[in-house]
């Protein structure tokens, strides 16, 4: 008997907050047989259960290891889902350019604030590790993004932060692209310092791009 | 020197319960040495001399209480056969782990710390650092724990995984990587050094108090016991979260702990100061690297309020390793405050100090 759409969403964002990916794929074929829509799979099913799996990780109940076993059943969730999304639903959505700054080549944190952005409709750049920071900029400008966000561990590449900030600044885009900035070594007062936003993990990193972004439609 | 007492004869007052010049304190300078030297970096790859140069150098300029070998967390894993990556002029860094394939797991091999990688020149440079520093001031070489150790011979993520998908591999890893760890401390002991343990992917900002318990603690547990059996004394230091494994810590017989700037100092001090000497904890990006001397010293003051009556000892120290372009102000600031506090610890005079603001 075919389930309903509300009861398949349900336990997709179970099976993704469990940490089990063949049941996630599963779930997701049988979602997509019923041809109900893919861009709500991703938002009440997929997302939902990575956003479950954050609180669980602001709560201290999930930890590292348990985010990334998350991600994978998400992400083979999405490998399902992502054919039977509808052209439009993907368009006019705000652009992020995301990466590690140049120097440091620990990309955990930066993969999964990719993924809670990805699945909360922001369309992510990923530009990878160790990246100079005039590359972001650069990718900022030829993508029309709205923000850029900046990933670090390591404290020696904090002056790489900052140069995009400033690279912004001179080229007078401080208004247009916002800078986000988080990882083990950053603090509040770093980015209020530099220009940027401050966010202090993956899924606080979400509701700041939103209010960004939403910031931005007002001006 | 601006000291009565060496960092040496206060180390050994302290023991004794003997009254100190000052309270102990170590800025946890790590490569930022280089800069006091003027060295690249890099040098520390392959001169033994250079390492040894520059840490004397910078004990020499600021006196703190420790001086350590110990330039990345990587040698370890690197002497397993994980490729590492050297910045001219910056701290190196892991660019491959030793396993690709988990098939090959049982190809890990213990490293001979006189033969493999990087590790012969540590335990060189260790010989000279004891050789011109050992009577004057407390000597150590820094060991990466087997857990961490473990995941740059895994890859952080592959291991994390491992976790669910295939705990044998995990404990094979710890357990290959726990010899290693052995034969290095013997080494740091065998030199005259005493033996520091850095376990920063223990941390519950990394992986849960249950995966610690079950892959990290038996491990760095047997470590512990190797170093003890030796009759030397072991610090650990763990970086972010740890207030929930602070009795597994403290239970598997360190002497001293060393906390990160996000936990709870007072908390820390008051739950395991009975037992261990607790070290730590001015932030070290937005105190030390980003602050000014004024706001290092006031930071430094805060935490001998509530950490100087640690029944076990205390030490002002940083949260973790110095960021390499701090300030040598800051790093001197650290310093002077501890001079400045002085000994014995005058609870009234820290708060008229907190008042009085400098600068």
């Amino acid at each position: 008997m075919a389930k309903d759409k509300a009861e398949l969403l349900e336990k997709m964002a179970k099976s993704v907050v469990e940490m089990d990916d063949d049941l996630t794929v599963e779930l997701a074929q049988e979602y997509v047989d019923q041809q109900y829509d893919g861009y709500d799979a991703i938002n009440m099913g997929l997302a939902k259960g990575m956003d479950r799996a954050g609180q669980l990780y602001e709560e201290e109940e999930y930890y590292i290891p348990e985010l990334l076993m998350c991600s994978d059943a998400m992400y083979s969730g999405l490998e399902i889902i992502r054919p039977h999304l509808k052209q439009q639903e993907r368009s006019g959505k705000s652009k992020i350019v995301i990466g590690v700054v140049e120097g440091d080549t620990h990309d955990i944190g930066k993969n999964l604030v990719k993924i809670m952005l990805e699945t909360s409709g922001f369309d992510v750049v990923d530009l990878g590790r160790d990246i100079p920071p005039i590359d972001f900029v650069e990718k900022a400008k030829e993508i029309h993004a709205d923000l850029i966000a900046l990933s670090t561990l390591m404290t020696t590449t904090m002056d790489g932060m900052e140069e995009v900030c400033q690279i912004l600044k001179e080229q007078d885009l401080t208004e247009r692209i916002k800078v986000m900035v988080g990882g083990g070594p950053i603090s509040k007062s770093f980015a209020d310092k530099i220009g940027a936003h401050y966010s202090e993990d993956a899924t606080k990193a979400v509701k700041l791009a939103q209010q960004l972004v939403k910031e931005e439609i007002r001006c | 020197m601006l000291d009565r007492m060496t960092p040496m004869e206060r180390a050994v007052a302290m023991a004794k319960g003997e009254t100190l010049d000052r309270l102990p304190c170590n800025p946890n300078v790590a490569n930022g040495v280089a800069r006091i030297y003027g060295c690249m970096i890099s040098e520390f790859n392959t001169n033994a001399r250079t390492i040894a140069n520059a840490q004397i150098a910078s004990y020499r300029r600021f006196g703190y209480d420790g001086v350590r070998i110990f330039t990345d967390l990587f040698p370890w894993a690197e002497a397993m056969g994980a490729k590492v990556s050297y910045p001219l002029d910056n701290t190196a860094d892991l660019a491959q782990p030793a396993v690709k394939d988990i098939n090959d797991i049982n190809s890990l091999q213990p490293a001979d710390p006189y033969k493999d990688g990087r590790l012969p020149v540590h335990i060189e440079a260790m010989k000279y650092l004891i050789d011109e520093l050992g009577q004057e001031v407390p000597c150590a070489g820094g060991i990466v724990g087997p857990f961490t150790n473990a995941f740059f011979l895994l890859g952080v993520e592959n291991m994390s995984k491992l976790f669910f998908k295939n705990p044998d591999a995990v404990h094979h890893a710890c357990n290959v990587s726990l010899e290693t760890c052995i034969r290095y401390a013997q080494a740091i002991i065998d030199a005259g050094l005493t033996p520091t343990i850095s376990e920063p992917m223990s941390s519950s900002t990394v992986v849960s108090p249950k995966h610690f318990r079950e892959f990290a603690a038996p491990y760095i547990e047997k470590l512990v016991h190797y170093i003890n059996e030796r009759k030397k004394p072991v610090t650990m230091h763990i970086c972010g979260k740890t207030n929930k494994i602070w009795e597994d810590v403290v239970n598997m017989g360190i002497a001293g702990f060393s906390i990160d700037n996000v936990e709870d100092l007072e908390k820390c001090k008051n739950q395991i100061g009975d037992r261990v000497k607790v070290l730590g904890h001015v932030d070290p990006s937005s105190i030390m690297y980003d602050g000014t001397p004024e706001t290092v010293r006031q930071a430094v003051i805060e935490c001998v309020q509530q950490a100087w009556d640690c029944p076990k000892g205390y030490v002002i120290m940083s949260g973790c390793s110095l960021p390499v372009e701090t300030p040598p102000e800051n790093i001197q600031a650290m310093m002077d405050a501890a001079r400045e506090i002085g000994y014995p610890v005058d609870p009234e005079k820290l708060a008229r100090m907190q008042t009085a603001r400098q600068g």
